[in-house]
């Protein structure tokens, strides 16, 4: 057993670089056989110089649109993948190195690849698992009783997988990457396919387990409901790069000051001529208009009197913009975090 | 090991689910064994011996081995679907080496083989083909040690023939020659007396002839004391030879592993 390096990172990743090369297929027959004697390669830097570290217990959002390079910087922290450079360290392992050592202390769920056996039940699975990871029969009773009970599944354990709907499935998923009690677990899309109530069960899971057994997490996800639900901390990446890593808070607070009016006029033509404000369509009819300002230039007061003044107004409401448009614009380049 | 014993055992219960399977895997091997055995027989045409090779030396080798080839037969796509779906990456998640863990589930499944296939098969026969006794309990034990080394032999030509789909990505031809190749090389279908003599010497360079011959002339009580020390060495050797091969491979596999789908 190695000592851990620090006390306070569980996980330490350091200039992690990850190159795919993918080959072309050209198309049409021609181009088939062509393909065969000269086939052309494309690479594609999938992580590029990624540098992070995770304390202990913390729990991490980890987002980018689809292709970023999330789930292949998860694989390569569970060590299933090699990387071309950089270092990485987890809970005292290099997880690709010492890969068979190193997985007895995670856990992991992947949203797209059920790790439970299709033809069994969740519990014969659990069985299997318990073979596999050596856990001790009084572990693994109150382990089972408890996600058993946490993630209600006592009603379909002894189906056979195929016949559990997708949140069973995941639901059972989940439990199946725990068993084992695990020091750190990655979620790769978890809530992937899965309806408002399913969803709700699952993230109530991870933060219960996050607080009462300060389990590390990791946790990617398209969905930003699963990230405000659960997570403090956020890291984007897109192409390969961290574009963003601090507290969810600071995302939100960039933006404190913003508001969004959402006003519908009562007859057109409406002309707005507003310094500090970018000016939208709400909808097609072009009687509803977005107004986004900053409330460092302008007050909403004097917003809205501008608004009253020129034009008759009959429905008006004042937001502050939601975490979905913020990230968005991140990912679009509108905004750049520093 | 008792660990990878329970993937063995686990395997071996979970196989007693398809019980129709083994009833109709009986009549295919009993088939095939009446095939050759009345090929032979025409062929013996009432002779008592070719070659100093007895009828029933033949019908017993070809009961062994065929009925062991029949036994042994597993799904050899199944690292090409891992890799092909993804799937893998589950597999490296588990803290186990993966290569011990396929062979120990797939000796599971071949003893249930064995067990259900094979012995009801031998039994059959017994009543209507002249199947010679063994020599001796001493000659069956040896034999039977002898089955499991050459069926790891069997298993690790198949593992580096798989694990070649981690850069070629289909391997369905080259298991399609390789099990072709192993039958006719290690004796399934022509007993080894029979090969020409340059084949023969040529065999016994390969791990070809560990694999049924061997268990064979065991249990005819062929070898004496320093061949049966030889032959199980050359056993082990290629097995640990063999081990590496596919060693080598996987290793260098993983590390240009892409995992498909997302």
């Amino acid at each position: 057993m190695r000592t851990m390096q620090t006390a306070k990172n569980i996980i330490e990743v350091n200039n992690l670089c990850k190159t795919f090369k993918i080959h072309k297929r050209a198309t049409g027959f021609k181009g088939a056989l062509k393909d065969i004697f000269h086939p052309t390669y494309e690479w594609k830097k999938a992580v590029d110089n990624v540098s992070f570290s995770i304390h202990e217990g913390e729990m991490v959002g980890f987002i980018g649109p689809n292709g970023a390079g999330k789930s292949t910087t998860i694989k390569m922290l569970s060590g299933i993948l090699y990387p071309d450079s950089g270092d990485m360290q987890v809970a005292g392992y290099v997880p690709y190195k010492q890969r068979k050592e190193y997985v007895a202390n995670i856990g992991v769920v992947f949203g797209q690849k059920s790790q439970i056996s299709w033809d069994l039940s969740p519990l014969d699975s659990y069985e299997v698992i318990r073979h596999i990871y050596r856990i001790p029969p009084k572990q693994y009773k109150e382990n089972l009783a408890r996600y058993t009970e946490l993630l209600d599944m006592g009603s379909f354990i002894r189906q056979p997988v195929r016949q559990l709907s997708l949140g069973q499935r995941m639901r059972a998923d989940i439990a199946a990457a725990l068993l084992h009690s695990p020091k750190i677990v990655f979620f790769d899309e978890p809530t992937i396919g899965i309806d408002v109530v399913g969803k709700d069960k699952i993230r109530k899971f991870i933060r219960t387990l996050n607080q009462t057994d300060n389990i590390t997490m990791i946790f990617t996800t398209h969905d930003m409901q699963d990230i405000v639900k659960t997570c403090e901390r956020l890291i984007i990446i897109d192409d390969g790069q961290k574009l963003y890593d601090g507290s969810l808070e600071n995302v939100k607070k960039g933006y404190g000051s913003s508001r969004i009016i959402e006003a519908e006029f009562e007859s057109l033509p409406i002309s707005l001529d507003l310094s500090h404000a970018v000016v939208s369509d709400a909808d097609n009819s072009g009687l509803k208009k977005r107004i986004a300002f900053s409330t460092d230039e302008v007050s909403v007061n004097e917003m809205m009197s501008a608004l009253m003044n020129t034009h008759n107004i009959k429905d008006v409401s004042i937001r502050e913009p939601e975490i979905d448009a913020i990230i968005r614009d991140i990912y679009e380049g509108r905004i750049v975090m520093n | 090991m008792t660990r990878y014993l329970s993937f063995a055992g686990i395997k071996f219960r979970s196989k007693m689910a398809y019980r129709f399977d083994y009833v109709l895997g009986i009549l295919n091997t009993l088939l095939s064994f009446v095939v050759y055995w009345s090929i032979y027989k025409a062929l013996y045409n009432g002779a008592s011996e070719v070659d100093g090779v007895t009828f029933s030396m033949v019908t017993t080798s070809f009961l062994i081995s065929l009925g062991l080839s029949a036994a042994f037969h597993k799904n050899e796509m199944f690292l090409q679907d891992k890799i092909k779906q993804g799937t893998i990456a589950n597999e490296l998640l588990k803290p186990v080496n993966f290569k011990l863990r396929m062979l120990f589930e797939d000796m599971g499944e071949g003893a249930f083989h064995v067990v259900f296939n094979f012995l009801p098969t031998v039994i059959i026969a017994c009543f209507f083909a002249p199947i010679q006794a063994p020599s001796g309990a001493r000659d069956v034990l040896l034999c039977l040690v002898s089955v499991i080394l050459g069926y790891v032999v069997l298993w690790e030509i198949s593992f580096i023939v798989q694990s070649w789909s981690f850069t070629l990505f289909s391997v369905w031809g080259l298991i399609t020659i390789k099990n072709v190749m192993v039958n006719i090389l290690a004796g399934a279908y022509i007993p080894m007396w029979f090969m020409p003599d340059w084949l023969r010497s040529a065999i016994r360079f390969t791990p070809f002839d560990s694999i049924y011959f061997t268990p064979v002339q065991l249990y005819l009580g062929e070898l004496g004391g320093k061949e049966i020390v030889f032959h199980f060495a050359r056993q082990l050797f290629w097995i640990t030879a063999l081990w590496a091969v596919g060693e080598y491979f996987w290793r260098s596999g993983i590390k240009k592993l892409v995992i498909q789908g997302g």
